[in-house]
């Protein structure tokens, strides 16, 4: 009897963290899996609009997005402006020089699907403008982005 | 020499490299899914100068405004959001027996195989001999008969909404976007549903269920879009 070892204090045995690389690494597999790279920095806000028949947005280097939403730069002022890829445009006459000058090899601008990221409450004349300018490129292929609801 | 045991390397830093290339990852990625209303916008056509469109009629058109206070204005009657659905479904769906119940709405047409080769042989008839600044306009309507060949050599005998029924959209300069979008997703929609009930009434696959990749299925929404056409023209913007 009293064989324990009562006055001496165990020392705890070091946690091994061989496996958190493991733990991290998954993490890591299942965000590069389940995201997809931002296309550019927002120089404006878009708070898309809602709807109920959106569908997903397939093939998306087929797709060019143009943006129209309120600067996020106080010094640009309040108006809704269009964003092409990281730039702010000065108005809608940009759009179409730039869709040109976006063409992939071998396809026409006909096929290649513009996106229209607006934001909800950007009034219809400047989507209106911008619309007009890509028919007359024979661009007509049109996604109005929205969110899911 | 002695084999010296190779000593194990450390891995205690693999976590701080995979910590970094998960920060990496989660600062340039974004989980939204892009998802959306299509369209296509109407192709730009040169018109001959002289040319005079055909009549079009009051009942053919269902026109929906929407003005600067997001108010809505459908044939003319403001109208709630909730209601325009069950407009535009009515709009369809109306004369769908071939009969006139409602006079101010589109009538049907029942497409069989000798109003089709009647206007398949008229239509290129007027490509080979008509007027040469019309050519483009009639192969344009030649390649719309030659959908409905298909879709009657499927189907057979069809009704089909009148050729020249179409929802037309006006806007304000300060309509906002968001109403816009309410308006073409309402529009979706009741074609969406419309395409729905076609394609149980045939007994086809689900529409929902129909996958554009494949031959067949792609065959059948090419057809769904004769059987339920999407019409929709917009205004110029005037004020």
């Amino acid at each position: 009897m009293g064989k324990f070892n009562k006055g001496k204090t165990r020392a705890l045995p070091a946690l091994s963290t061989a496996s958190l690389p493991d733990i991290i690494f998954m993490l890591l597999f299942f965000f590069m899996v389940a995201t997809t790279m931002k296309e550019v920095d927002m120089q404006v806000e878009v708070k898309k609009p809602g709807a109920s028949e959106a569908v997903a947005l397939e093939n998306k280097d087929m797709v060019d997005f143009i943006y129209v939403g309120f600067p996020t730069d106080a010094d640009e002022g309040t108006q809704p402006r269009i964003q092409l890829d990281d730039q702010l445009a000065i108005d809608y006459t940009q759009v179409a020089p730039w869709k040109l000058s976006k063409a992939r090899e071998g396809k026409t601008v006909f096929d290649i699907v513009t996106s229209l990221k607006v934001h909800e409450d950007v009034g219809m004349r400047v989507v209106s403008n911008i619309k007009e300018t890509l028919r007359e490129i024979d661009a007509v292929k049109i996604n109005y982005s929205a969110d899911k609801r | 020499m002695a084999k010296r045991k190779l000593d194990e390397i450390n891995a205690g830093s693999m976590a701080d490299i995979a910590f970094l290339l998960l920060i990496f990852f989660l600062v340039t990625t974004t989980m939204e899914v892009d998802a959306g209303i299509s369209r296509n916008l109407p192709l730009k056509r040169e018109l001959p100068p002289n040319y005079i469109p055909p009549p079009v009629h009051d009942r053919d058109v269902l026109i929906i405004m929407a003005n600067s206070q997001d108010q809505l204005l459908v044939e003319g009657e403001f109208m709630d959001i909730e209601d325009l659905e069950q407009k535009v479904r009515d709009f369809y769906l109306a004369n769908q027996d071939g009969r006139d119940n409602d006079i101010k709405m589109p009538m049907w047409t029942r497409i069989d195989g000798s109003i089709i080769a009647t206007e398949i042989a008229k239509l290129k008839d007027a490509i080979e001999n008509g007027p040469a600044d019309l050519v483009q306009m009639n192969k344009d309507d030649l390649a719309k008969w030659e959908k409905r060949k298909i879709v009657f050599e499927e189907v057979g005998p069809y009704s089909e909404i009148s050729n020249s029924a179409l929802i037309q959209l006006k806007n304000q300069s300060n309509t906002s976007y968001g109403l816009y979008i309410e308006i073409q997703n309402i529009l979706k929609k009741v074609v969406n549903d419309l395409k729905r009930e076609e394609c149980n009434r045939r007994g086809w696959k689900n529409f929902d269920d129909l996958d554009p990749e494949d031959d067949d299925d792609a065959a059948k929404l090419e057809m769904l879009q004769v059987l339920v056409p999407e019409r929709i023209i917009e205004a110029k913007i005037e004020i």
